[in-house]
């Protein structure tokens, strides 16, 4: 009798032990697979609006962004190799699986834009320059695209931007470099101007 | 006891469990999901890879205004594709990044690596469609095996300077925005511009080419008819022009235009080597010169007559003026441009013919008039019951040694003479090589020839002497004499009349009109081949006091003459010695010295009377051969009679194959 008790006894502790090793192995899994991809965009909103269509000024928005332009951002911020108020230390928070999944959420979300107080004459000016320099890379007038979103974006964000390329804030691109001086050589100090009027009438 | 824990059903429950919080996944309809997000727009559902429409681009590289772009370190970089030829080409339904595999953002982020990897492409798809009926698919086996080209080629091996990559690899010399299918406007355009496009590496080779009337007619006059690199160095199969199988293909690429002048090189000496695969014989290119190649008026032109002796002497070392009037392209079918030729070949053809079909028809009456006989129980039967046991001595040992090598070097002449007539077949290509090559056959051949003469001239002087010796009682046209008398004639006249069945057989002296047909043939054919062979043996002696076109004549008649021979003495002589049923399967008397007495009766029947009645017949009479003797001639004359059927057979293949 004591060696059936025994017995029994071993095979309760076999069952205990095999619970134990399952939640062992459930909760790193399930602690690694965390929030989805959508709750963590939510956490955006603050700054960037609803699902990223921002309602401004100095905060992009970010619906709809190509999502390569999106990781390349958060890596640059993570970096700090990009010149950031606050975005340097939100993204030193995220994976890069969590970055990709909340890349692939914002490039999914409608862009909704706000009209912006524009100088019509300059954005007309700004308009000739984007099809004669910009036109390749920012195409259909700086829509959203694997060169990022110009048109309808918030216009201090993109005269900040701009000032960070031309300060040598942010990597300036050589090609973009190249398109941006004789954008200036063109038609001097207006250039800028006139493109972030051009981008900043598009609604 | 841990094992046990991995056995247990919870175990395989939690395992379960874990693959579903792990990530990326991809959902039940293959889609990938990161963290409950699936890739947007733009981006391919499975792989999450961004997809680049062909108008992304363009919209640089299809701009006709900006044509070049500037690298990181300030070079200039030609980035312009016709998007109307891209569209236009078999290429034109590709998405740019399915051979541009590299490219994965648009603007570029860097310099772009352009890595293009056709081959891997061209392979799966051929796979894909080997067996798919639809014809656009049909050209891919094609490019399959001139990929497979390229690989052996000279091409596909590292470069000198820099290993890592090879000499050419397809995007330098194919334009693939530009490929156009057969018959295409893109392929006449791909034509015109191979010159340049190989000389963008081989610029001495297009440099000289420009100047040659070839690169005159495509290049100045835009004539995609005349040739381009490839025509002559192929295009994929490309080896150093110092390889035979350069040598091979760029001549037999010669003739893919010029076909009347490789018709004519290949009946030469030169070509005929050349044919069999070797290339130690001048060759298109080394007299025509390669890459600067113009007409023969032109005075910098290697054939123009100042210069050609020179291109003579590169092989002729002692060629004289005299070479210059050798035709290389001689034509016997052109009367007009080569009358002396042309006549030599109409007078050996039907001197061949009339031969040939003369004793044709005189072996089939024959068979005809015995096999006729032997079903009425005429002729002459070997009786059974009483074989012969006395021999009658038809030929001394001299004699006997004499038409046993004089066999052995005819049918060597023979053999290694005719692979090069006959260069076009696969048994002569065989048979060079089984020889060792063209020089080695050469040595055979002048060996065989040496020896055939020597016994020529042996048996002149043996036979001079002996009637010299006998001078005083000599009787020219003896019994025993070979030369031709009017006997012959009506004996000639009388086997016609037995075979058609309106007359006897005509009893013969000791020798038959035939036997002395077979014994003077070797006279004529001496003084042809023999004084050919030796023009052909020396050319640089011979050019010493004979024009060129001798050796023209000569390489003809040589041929032509050792044709007949070849032909009459392994059928007709074979016949008429061995294969009438009377003596079928052979006769051995060639070997032993000996034939049988009532064999010689049937045959000579005038001569044994003669030799009956003056009491001359004992002298003559011999003892049947020992068996071993016996057997011995039987064997010998069967390795010579299958040989001769064999050659017999290796020769008519020839004729009746001939291009020509």
């Amino acid at each position: 009798m004591g060696a059936e008790k025994m017995m029994r006894n071993d095979k309760m502790s076999n069952k205990v032990r095999n619970l134990l090793l399952a939640l062992l192995v459930l909760l790193p899994s399930a602690a690694l697979s965390g929030p989805s991809g959508q709750a963590l965009a939510f956490t955006c909103a603050g700054c960037h609006g609803t699902d990223g269509s921002s309602v401004g000024p100095s905060s992009p928005s970010i619906a709809a962004m190509d999502p390569d332009v999106f990781i390349d951002a958060m890596e640059a911020y993570k970096r700090d190799q990009r010149n950031a108020t606050i975005m340097n230390r939100i993204a030193k928070g995220y994976s890069d699986e969590q970055i990709k999944a909340m890349a692939w959420f914002f490039a999914k979300q409608e862009l909704r834009l706000h009209a912006q107080k524009t100088d019509q004459q300059l954005a007309e000016l700004g308009e000739k320059l984007h099809h004669s320099h910009c036109e390749k890379c920012h195409e259909e007038g700086g829509r959203p695209s694997d060169s990022g979103t110009l048109a309808g974006q918030w216009m201090p964000y993109l005269d900040y931007s701009m000032q960070d390329f031309i300060d040598g804030r942010r990597p300036y691109p050589r090609k973009m470099k190249r398109k941006v001086d004789a954008a200036i050589k063109e038609l001097g100090e207006q250039a800028v101007p006139a493109l972030i009027h051009y981008y900043g009438s598009q609604h | 006891m841990w094992y046990m824990a991995f056995r247990s059903p919870v175990w395989i429950f939690v395992f379960i469990l874990s693959l579903c919080f792990l990530t990326p996944v991809k959902s039940a309809e293959g889609e990938l999901t990161i963290l409950g997000e699936t890739p947007p727009p733009g981006f391919d559902p499975v792989t999450g890879e961004r997809i680049i429409p062909n108008k992304r681009c363009l919209k640089c590289h299809g701009d006709a205004h900006e044509k070049t772009d500037f690298r990181d370190d300030g070079s200039v970089v030609h980035i312009y594709a016709d998007p109307d030829k891209i569209k236009d080409s078999v290429h034109g339904e590709q998405a740019c990044t399915n051979c541009h595999a590299t490219i994965d953002r648009v603007p570029h982020r860097q310099s772009p690596e352009v890595v293009v990897g056709c081959v891997e492409c061209h392979r799966e798809t051929w796979d894909k469609h080997r067996n798919d009926p639809e014809e656009k698919y049909e050209r891919l086996g094609v490019v399959m095996e001139t990929i497979d080209a390229y690989y052996d080629s000279v091409h596909a091996l590292p470069n000198k300077h820099d290993q890592s990559e090879t000499n050419a690899t397809c995007y330098d010399c194919h334009d693939a925005h530009n490929i156009g299918s057969l018959g295409s406007h893109q392929r006449d355009e791909h034509r015109l511009k191979n010159p340049e496009v190989c000389g963008e590496c081989h610029k001495k080779q297009l440099n000289e080419y420009r100047e040659s009337d070839h690169g005159k007619a495509v290049l100045e006059e835009g004539d995609s008819e005349s040739a381009v690199c490839s025509d002559c160095h192929t295009t994929h199969d490309i080896t150093s022009p110092e390889t035979d199988q350069a040598k091979l293909a760029i001549t037999k690429n010669c003739g893919g235009c010029h076909e009347e002048a490789q018709r004519t090189y290949f009946d030469s000496y030169h070509g005929q080597v050349h044919r069999l695969g070797y290339t130690n014989t001048a060759k298109c290119h080394d007299c025509h010169g390669s890459h600067k190649i113009k007409g023969e008026d032109d005075p910098t032109s290697e054939i123009h007559a100042n210069n050609r002796l020179e291109n003579c002497r590169v092989c002729h070392e002692d060629a004289n003026d005299n070479f210059l009037t050798f035709w290389p392209h001689g034509d016997a079918d052109d009367r007009e441009k080569y009358p002396g030729l042309w006549f030599f070949k109409i007078f050996m053809q039907t001197l061949i013919f009339a031969v040939m079909a003369f004793f044709w028809v005189h072996v089939v009456l024959w068979l005809y008039r015995e096999v006729m006989d032997r079903i009425q129980d005429k002729g002459f039967i070997e009786d059974l019951d009483h074989p012969d046991v006395v021999y009658f001595r038809r030929f001394p040992v001299v004699w006997r040694w004499i038409h046993a090598l004089f066999a052995i070097a005819t049918m060597t002449l023979i053999l290694t003479g005719t692979t090069l007539l006959f260069a076009h077949t696969g048994w002569a290509k065989a048979v060079v090589v089984f020889l060792g090559g063209t020089e080695i056959e050469g040595i055979i051949h002048r060996t065989a020839a040496v020896i055939w003469l020597s016994i020529f001239l042996a048996h002149l002087t043996i036979a001079i002497s002996n009637i010299w010796s006998k001078r005083d009682s000599f009787k020219w046209f003896g019994s025993t004499s070979m030369l031709p008398n009017w006997k012959d004639w009506d004996d000639l006249k009388g086997m016609f009349k037995w075979f058609l069945g309106r007359g006897p057989r005509p009893e013969f002296t000791h020798w038959t009109y035939w036997q002395k047909f077979d014994y003077w043939a070797p006279f004529w054919g001496a003084a042809i081949i023999g004084s050919s062979g030796i023009m052909l043996f020396a050319p640089e002696t011979t050019a010493i006091i004979l024009p060129g076109w001798m050796f023209n004549i000569a390489t003809l008649v040589h041929a032509e003459e050792a044709l007949l021979a070849a032909i009459f003495l392994n059928s007709v002589h074979f016949f008429n010695v061995h294969f009438r049923p009377e003596r079928f399967p052979m006769s051995t008397t060639i070997f032993t010295g000996k034939i049988p007495i009532e064999e010689f009766k049937h045959d000579h029947r005038l001569e044994y009377e003669r030799l009956l009645e003056s009491g001359e017949l004992d002298r003559h009479l011999v003892r049947r051969p020992s068996r071993r003797a016996d057997l011995a001639a039987s064997f010998i004359t069967t390795v010579l009679i299958m040989t001769g059927l064999a050659l017999l057979t290796l020769v008519l293949i020839g004729v009746m194959t001939s291009p020509s």
